[in-house]
């Protein structure tokens, strides 16, 4: 959503705090594999942290929904994500049949995270046009 | 669904930013529901309904 309600401009701060967050997890992650190849539960500890805050956005989203009174704005936004999810179950499928029978590269899951909030990012201002 | 809301708007002089901030929603929502894109629930038409001192049906009706 690109609407200047209180609820948007709180999602704007919790969805830029949440994902500084999930940048230097990552960073802390991919150093300490990097460095100091941790093993047993630590391995799976690093491993988990970028995930959470990861998971955090969904969260910071799920709030917005919650906390938009402007029930337009709130189907502009939960469209986004509809297209998010779909494009990301397009994307995949089509890439594991063709991993499964064309033997093209295999497709790490951590991208469709990434997938994820490309179609939310790329589909907000095309569905903002639309009812412009 | 159709809807009358420009021409009461027009009648009170008002701009869409203006109903827009007296039903505390965007300026893209008045759009949205004036160009007939976006049918607004019943608690905002009862919204518009008060605001323009109209039953909804005079403001709205079901024609396709």
């Amino acid at each position: 959503m690109i609407c200047k309600s209180a609820a948007a401009r709180r999602y704007y701060v919790r969805f830029a705090v949440t994902m500084t967050l999930y940048v230097i997890a990552l960073c802390v992650t991919v150093e300490a594999f990097v460095r100091w190849h941790p093993r047993g539960a630590l391995a799976y500890l690093l491993a988990l942290m970028p995930a959470i805050p990861a998971i955090g956005l969904l969260a910071v989203f799920g709030l917005y929904l919650a906390e938009e009174k402007d029930e337009f704005q709130r189907m502009l936004g939960v469209q986004s994500m509809l297209w998010g999810i779909g494009g990301t179950l397009s994307v995949t499928t089509i890439w594991g049949f063709l991993q499964s029978f064309a033997r093209i590269p295999h497709f790490q899951p951590i991208w469709t995270f990434v997938l994820f909030w490309g179609f939310v990012g790329i589909s907000t201002p095309l569905l903002q046009r639309r009812y412009r | 669904m159709k809807n009358r809301l420009r021409v009461l708007r027009a009648e009170r002089g008002w701009s869409q930013a203006e109903l827009a901030d007296r039903l505390e929603v965007s300026r893209q929502s008045v759009n949205a529901i004036e160009t007939g894109k976006y049918d607004p629930s019943l608690p905002l038409a009862f919204r518009l309904a008060r605001l323009f001192g109209a039953p909804i049906e005079a403001i709205f009706t079901d024609e396709a």
